[in-house]
């Protein structure tokens, strides 16, 4: 990554979306192509109007030149994702979703929005979980000890904007644990 | 050269979408390629504009790389010619957008000497054709393509005539043409100067040089001579063509939409970008209001299919986006009042040359008309002048059913016409198309060159605007003042104000404002702030245009020269910005709306309405020059007749051997020497 040093604390969010970018995701093609090798594997071929899977990037960069439609993945639509957000307003725990549901969701947002059904709520929906998520993970960061800190279901987002923080934080509560300072009323 | 009509359903031909493949399948066959294997060059107005925009568009979804080039007129089309054939090797497709109907293409001094494997293709709304153009055929006219909207279909019986006229000698002239023979007329060859023109007269306002087809066709066709009648019929037939005067086709913009529906590949922005080369077509009088409510259908279905329909309210002004993300475009009753609702109510109309035209406004008399109609719909002046988005709610969802009560008493019978409009969310309100259009234009011929006072928003609280503002900057202020202190150390300064001190100065400037411009244009389609911003100046535009045609108006500076309305324009705080050509093109058509109805002519004693063409010159103190434009002007508004200036300048031009290049591609515009400026006005009224 390009940042100097002092800017490297984490993974940032582009580079996750790139990382995410490589998920195979399901098109309607709207060319033809034959089946072409490219550095991560061989995709295609592409013959409309069948679906094919290809990978993310690939199938934003079909779509950018109007070449295909992509199909939403099962999880990205209204009643998945309200269902999701009942449960994480009515539960102590996090929800299970996708690893990369935040990533893969803006991007298709982004460049595909007219083949999603109703992206306005979608958008108001992630959101929702986003703010959810949030103050849960917040809640269990005061849990933290110095040897285990367990959030189960956190996804690739939210573990990479706390990452800095309860890595440095591990670090200190160790060091404390394994020098206790003594009790001066002793 | 090979003419491709529009796709028809009835018949299979070759149409848009095969040219489109061609240069595909050329560009990914060629071993060496390059961004400069793909050259468009565009004629600079809003139309072009469009067009190329979107021809960007489609060629960026297939990966090819081009070059955009944009060029004022024949000077700097001779000029990148040049260019191209000494740089761009890899060339192996040209495209002349709004421009190169009317020349000689295959001629050495156009294109002919491009290399052979460049395939041309022309998509130009100006009507006529040449003929030389159209039917040249050879290995040479077969590399051209020209994409027409249909209507060449009914010029196709004039190959013959063209083809008899162009190579069979005149049956009673015994003389060869020898060397290279004049023209005065701006396209086809007339055989007719072989026996005017002895002399080989080099001045600079011939348009073509025509070589001398070679002896030996002549001497096939010696043995069927053709009878003089039948010549001199030809002949007949192929003046006509060009005499009867210049007219606009389809627009440019419509014929890529065409070609984007053919492929299929048409979305909002293609749709937009089409409308836009439409109304500009409308609103520059290209077209007259039938022609544009035609083409305006097509567009309406298509916004009806690509456009999810707002829901019903009867509030026919309720110009809302649905929500945030709403990009689409919804069709609309708009009315003729210039920028309304960017504007107060009382300076769209006091600006837009209808209702000037209609009331009389450069009178004190036609501005208490105004009033009093304003008065009649409940408005009062300062309730008027107040700016559009502050009107009164039931005022602004009033106002249409209020003018229908009114208007008619003052005449104003037709003050609405059927558009479109654009959503940007909720970005800014809805732009409508005409609006968009005053903007791009105003941004391609003033955004830099001129120094124009702008208006300040929120310092009028409702009044008169008495002329205290800010100078209008383009966007990107940083990058400009870089460029200008990089500039001025070369050169004197130039300030915008376009005073340079240097002829030569002068010229390089010239060619470079034009040409940023239109980059700003270009940059101003793809960001709506940027055209927001465009509007303002457009308002100062338009306020120019009105107190020049007003003073010109109460000066009684028109002059009626053999059935020509003459007006020269010598002074005046505006004059510098009436050297831009498009400026001095408004404020003819403005005059013509405005004289349409008024100023009737006397003859013999009684009043008759006539429709008298209208000569604007324009003065250029630092250049010592007028530039001169004719246009033709019809009895009603929204009626368009066929100009027949360009013919009339030429044959002026070249009848008093004027040394003179025309600049402009379109040739009822020119300039010229203060000192001849007389003697041409002579020979136009009289011809």
């Amino acid at each position: 990554m390009a940042l100097p040093q002092s800017l490297r604390v984490s993974v940032t969010p582009p580079e996750l979306e790139l990382v995410a970018s490589q998920q195979l995701v399901e098109i309607v093609p709207l060319i033809a192509m034959e089946k072409t090798a490219f550095i991560s594997g061989a995709y295609g071929p592409l013959r409309p109007p069948n679906k094919a899977k290809v990978p993310l990037w690939m199938a934003v960069n079909l779509k950018l030149k109007k070449k295909c439609h992509i199909v939403a993945p099962e999880w990205l639509n209204v009643e998945f994702l309200q269902e999701r957000v009942n449960l994480e307003t009515t539960q102590p725990t996090f929800s299970h979703l996708p690893l990369r549901f935040a990533e893969i969701a803006k991007v298709i947002l982004d460049v595909a929005s007219n083949d999603l059904d109703n992206p306005d709520k979608i958008r108001s929906l992630l959101k929702d979980l986003r703010e959810a998520r949030q103050a849960k993970s917040r809640d269990g960061l005061k849990e933290l000890d110095h040897s285990e800190l367990s959030l189960p279901n956190l996804c690739s987002m939210e573990i990479n904007e706390i990452r800095p923080y309860f890595v440095q934080a591990m670090n200190v509560l160790t060091q404390l644990v394994r020098n206790p300072v003594p009790d001066p009323l002793r | 050269m090979v003419w491709i009509l529009p796709p028809s359903d009835t018949e299979e031909r070759d149409s848009y979408g095969a040219m489109y493949q061609r240069i595909l399948s050329t560009h990914r066959r060629a071993s060496l390629v390059s961004a400069s294997s793909v050259v468009m060059l565009v004629a600079t107005n809003v139309d072009a504009l469009c067009a190329s925009r979107m021809l960007v568009t489609l060629f960026k979804h297939d990966d090819i790389g081009y070059t955009l080039i944009p060029v004022s007129g024949r000077i700097k089309f001779a000029e990148v010619i040049r260019k191209l054939r000494e740089s761009h090797v890899d060339l192996h497709s040209l495209l002349l957008i709004d421009m190169g109907g009317n020349y000689d293409l295959p001629l050495d001094e156009y294109l002919g000497v491009l290399n052979p494997k460049v395939t041309i293709h022309v998509i130009d709304s100006a009507r006529p054709y040449s003929l030389f153009n159209l039917f040249m055929g050879g290995e040479n006219g077969d590399r051209f393509f020209l994409w027409d909207d249909g209507g060449v279909e009914s010029i196709l019986d004039l190959k013959e005539a063209w083809e008899i006229t162009e190579y069979e000698p005149e049956p009673d002239s015994d003389k060869d043409s020898d060397g290279n023979t004049d023209e005065e007329d701006e396209e086809a060859a007339d055989m007719e100067n072989l026996s005017e023109d002895d002399e080989d007269a080099e001045d600079g306002s011939k348009k073509r040089r025509r070589k001398e087809e070679s002896g030996a066709r002549k001497r096939q066709r010696k043995g069927d001579r053709i009878s003089d009648e039948d010549w001199e019929a030809h002949q007949d037939r192929i003046e006509k063509h060009y005499n009867t005067g210049a007219y606009y086709g389809r627009s440019v913009a419509c014929i890529m939409y065409t070609l984007a529906v053919m492929l299929e590949r048409e979305d909002n922005e293609l749709l937009w970008l089409g409308i836009l080369g439409l109304t500009y077509q409308y609103i520059a009088s290209r077209i007259s209001a039938k022609t544009y409510e035609n083409e305006r259908e097509l567009f309406f279905d298509e916004v009806a299919r690509l456009n999810p329909q707002p829901q019903e309210n009867d509030n026919v002004h309720s110009f809302l986006s649905i929500n945030p993300d709403d990009i689409g475009i919804r069709a609309t009753t708009e009315l003729r009042f210039t920028l309304l609702r960017h504007w107060t109510l009382y300076d769209s109309m006091f600006n837009s040359g209808y209702v000037a035209g209609k009331l009389g406004l450069w009178r004190e008399k036609g501005k208490s008309r105004l009033s009093g109609l304003l008065a009649k719909m409940g408005l009062s002046i300062t309730q008027a002048q107040q700016s559009y988005s502050h009107m009164d709610m039931d005022l602004k969802k009033n106002l249409v059913s209020k003018l229908e009560e009114v208007a008619p008493e003052y005449g104003l019978t037709d003050y609405t016409y059927e558009s479109f409009m654009k959503c940007y969310g909720f970005h800014t309100q809805p732009l409508s198309a005409a609006d968009a259009v005053e903007g791009l234009d105003t941004l391609l011929e003033v955004a830099e060159g001129i120094r124009l006072e702008v208006e300040i928003e929120g310092t009028r609280n409702g009044g008169e605007w008495f002329g205290v503002g800010r100078i209008w900057q383009p966007d990107a202020q940083e990058k400009r003042q870089v460029a200008q202190v990089e500039v001025s150390k070369n050169s004197k300064a130039i300030d915008a104000v376009g005073m340079p001190e240097t002829q030569n100065n002068s010229e390089s400037k010239e060619f470079d404002w034009w040409e940023r411009n239109f980059w700003t244009a270009y940059d101003a389609i793809g960001s709506i702030q940027s055209l927001r911003r465009s509007l303002d100046l457009a308002m100062s535009v338009h306020r120019a245009i009105h107190r020049t045609g007003t003073a010109i108006i109460d000066r009684q500076d028109i002059k009626n020269m053999r059935n020509h309305r003459v007006i020269l324009l010598t002074q005046g705080p505006d004059i510098l910005l009436f050297s831009h050509y498009g400026m001095l093109r408004r404020l003819a058509l403005w005059l013509v709306d405005a004289l349409r109805d008024r100023m009737p002519v006397p003859e013999n004693g009684q009043v008759k309405r006539r429709a008298l063409p209208v000569i604007v010159a324009c003065l250029n103190e630092i250049k010592a020059s007028y530039i001169v434009i004719g246009v033709s002007a019809s009895l009603d508004f929204g009626n368009v007749h066929k100009n027949k200036f360009a013919m009339s300048f030429i044959k002026a031009v070249s009848d008093l051997n004027l040394d003179l290049e025309f600049s402009s591609f379109d040739c009822s515009i020119l300039e010229l020497d203060k000192n001849d400026l007389k003697i041409f006005l002579d020979k136009v009224c009289s011809i």
